[in-house]
């Protein structure tokens, strides 16, 4: 049977968008108002982490590979309650006063921007790591940079207490990692927002949502409603499921026609990791993973390369070999070195989400050649990087010999050795961790989504705080812009609370 | 070291796909050094559990896959997959990892899948030279997986 239920807002998804706008409706709740957090995803206990890749699969979509549309690029986005800032590293870049230029939204400005990000980084622990956090990688990507001349900075992580296990992809075991677990769901929660784990939301109408909750597994700690279907009326619907899962529910819900933009203009931030093989171990699955990047690329050659660190399962997927390659390099794992490129790829109305036959999200993304480019230009940088931090090999997947030594490349030049023309999709590995756009806010309905405040064009009951709100890649990691794009929202859906009806 | 298969039944690696996959495994992560090739029922049994939970859709296509290699094996070695020599299956591989874009997919599976299902074994972990989760005996709900990638159940007969 299903149940029916009024409250005044339904915010859907518990992410890093999510969670904002919940913290930020935190008055209206402590003044009597019914607001629910809705989340497809389970509620961990920092004692479910158990810090093992093939039992933390599901704390992401599709087990971490969820695939676009051709297979070549597959997500890693987090489910669960805290969305992907369950299993991000906490990077903690703002967006930069450029891009907010370039993205030209009305009022979206870096003024406007500057202190949403000053309140959330302090709200959020967000420290610049001392040398006591920095690891063998992390040290001798450092040193390569300034061994080559390239400006390298550490990276601000949003930390409190962290003991650097070294775990934050699969989960934080400890709490430290200052996501929206730890920070804005449990003020929201603690001021009478009511927090729903296991909870599908399956369409959206004119302030009405239909949802679902599930049992919750074992381990995972039970939400406050029964496991059934539910039919909700509210006031305010807000989507903060992420992006492709927003667009998706507003494609359900049929709002397509009047807003042609919808799931348009989808970018991924392509991102490779990259390997290099030290001749000693430097077990950079000890310390905090990533602490220093360079911005030396973003202007001439659109990526980041920072450090990272990845686990063997997840490193067998990213080196991109198989047979006695893969065989005999994985027996140097404690030896990596590595990487990580981001490329800010273009937005493109071409690139869109839309819906199968069957209702589900597909993401229908061509990489575009200036993205290849880019990808195979951050693996001749790589490959310098490793050469100048003392590396003997290097596993280049667009490389003549995927895997080879300074000297194999030594007689011509890397840029000939390592070609965009051999990219193949799905051969070549891509993956991506922050899916952007698809409800791009603008002025009106001609090109963009919502209003730069995150309100749907034409509807009342109905906002947006997610990344799909951008209206072009970020460029940086991107979850302190989300969070300060909620945090508008948050603020308009409170000085408009005495008109919802 | 230990890669005894733990006597946990299989449900979806079955019969000829069993055969397949462990054939594919077994060119996908040959052996070197010390270590075992990935064409165990060890491997196996860490993936049966991971199918078990994939999304059916993608479930179903990967079993598929297997049916198809398994039928595509006498254009590269006069005989189905899983009988062919070493050689033929790499040819075989190497063909699906370059060819056309359905086939680049299932392969891209099959070598995740084969990965998933060795390289979270404990036993890869040391020898690779991966000391693992810095809280060890953290407990999982599902004691299965764990036995399996710790090698602990028992020896299936």
């Amino acid at each position: 049977m299903t149940r029916t239920m009024e409250l005044d807002a339904v915010i859907i998804g518990s992410g890093a968008g999510g969670g904002t706008v919940a913290e930020r409706l935190a008055p209206l709740a402590e003044a009597g108002a019914r607001i629910a957090v809705l989340e497809e995803g389970h509620h961990f206990p920092l004692a479910y982490f158990t810090q093992r890749e093939v039992e933390m699969m599901g704390l992401f979509r599709y087990g971490g590979g969820w695939p676009i549309k051709d297979g070549s690029i597959t997500l890693a986005a987090g489910r669960g309650l805290g969305g992907s800032t369950l299993v991000y590293t906490g990077v903690t870049f703002r967006l930069p006063d450029a891009v907010c230029e370039k993205w030209g939204v009305p009022g979206l400005t870096p003024k406007d921007l500057a202190p949403r990000f000053e309140r959330l980084e302090k709200d959020l622990s967000v420290i610049v790591p001392g040398d006591d956090m920095v690891n063998d990688n992390n040290r001798l990507f450092a040193e390569a940079c300034e061994t080559l001349g390239w400006e390298v900075k550490k990276i601000p992580l949003n930390l409190s207490g962290c003991e650097q296990e070294g775990f934050c992809n699969l989960g934080c075991a400890t709490g430290a990692k200052q996501g929206a677990m730890a920070v804005q769901l449990p003020r929201a929660q603690k001021a009478g927002v009511v927090l729903v784990p296991n909870c599908r939301v399956e369409k959206i109408g004119r302030g009405k949502v239909s949802a679902k909750v599930s049992e919750p597994p074992p381990g995972t700690v039970p939400g406050p409603w029964e496991p059934g279907e539910v039919e909700i009326s509210a006031k305010r619907i807000v989507c903060a499921a992420g992006s492709p899962a927003t667009p998706g529910l507003l494609l359900a819900a049929g709002l397509e026609k009047e807003l042609p933009a919808l799931g348009r203009y989808f970018t991924l931030h392509p991102a490779m990791t990259l390997y290099g093989v030290m001749p000693h171990p430097i077990k950079n699955y000890q310390g905090f993973p990533k602490t220093y990047y360079t911005p030396r690329f973003s202007q001439t050659h659109h990526f980041y390369l920072e450090t990272a660190f990845y686990y063997p399962f997840v490193s067998t997927k990213h080196l991109g070999l198989w047979g006695e390659d893969l065989a005999r390099i994985m027996t140097r794992y404690a030896n990596f070195m590595t990487v990580i490129a981001l490329n800010h790829d273009p937005a493109s109305e071409k690139n869109r989400i839309r819906l199968s036959r069957k209702g589900e999200v597909i993401m229908d993304y061509t990489i575009a050649k200036e993205s290849v480019e880019s990808l195979a230009h951050a693996q001749v940088a790589a490959t310098r990087l490793f050469i100048a931090a003392g590396c003997r090999e290097m596993v280049m997947p667009m490389a003549k010999k995927p895997v080879f030594t300074p000297a194999d490349a030594g007689d011509k030049s890397l840029e000939e050795f390592i070609s965009p023309k051999r990219f193949l999709p799905i051969k070549t590995p891509l993956s991506s961790a922050h899916p952007q756009g698809g409800c791009r806010m603008g002025a009106g309905p001609e090109d963009s989504v919502t209003d730069p405040w995150g309100k749907v064009h034409g509807r009342e009951d109905l906002y947006v705080a997610d990344a799909s709100l951008f209206p072009q890649s970020s460029a940086v990691n991107p979850y302190l812009t989300v969070m300060a794009l909620a945090d508008r929202v948050g603020q308009k859906l409170v000085e408009s609370a005495d008109s919802w009806g | 070291m230990d890669i005894s298969a733990p006597n946990r039944e299989l449900r979806y690696l079955t019969g000829r796909k069993l055969a397949v996959f462990l054939a594919a495994a077994d060119r996908i992560i040959p052996a070197f050094d010390s270590l075992p090739s990935g064409g165990t029922m060890t491997t196996a049994q860490v993936v049966d559990w991971a199918l078990e939970r994939m999304e059916p859709g993608l479930r179903k296509r990967f079993l598929a896959l297997l049916t198809v290699m398994e039928i595509m094996g006498v254009a590269f070695g006069a005989r189905p997959f899983s009988k062919n020599s070493a050689k033929a299956r790499d040819r075989q591989l190497a063909w699906m990892e370059s060819g056309p874009s359905l086939m680049r997919m299932g392969f891209f599976g099959l070598k995740n899948y084969a990965c998933l299902g060795y390289y979270t074994r404990e036993a890869v972990w040391k020898a690779i030279g991966y000391a693992g989760p810095a809280r060890p005996d953290r407990q999982y709900p599902d004691t299965v997986i764990r036995a399996l990638c710790r090698a602990e159940a028992e020896v299936a007969p």
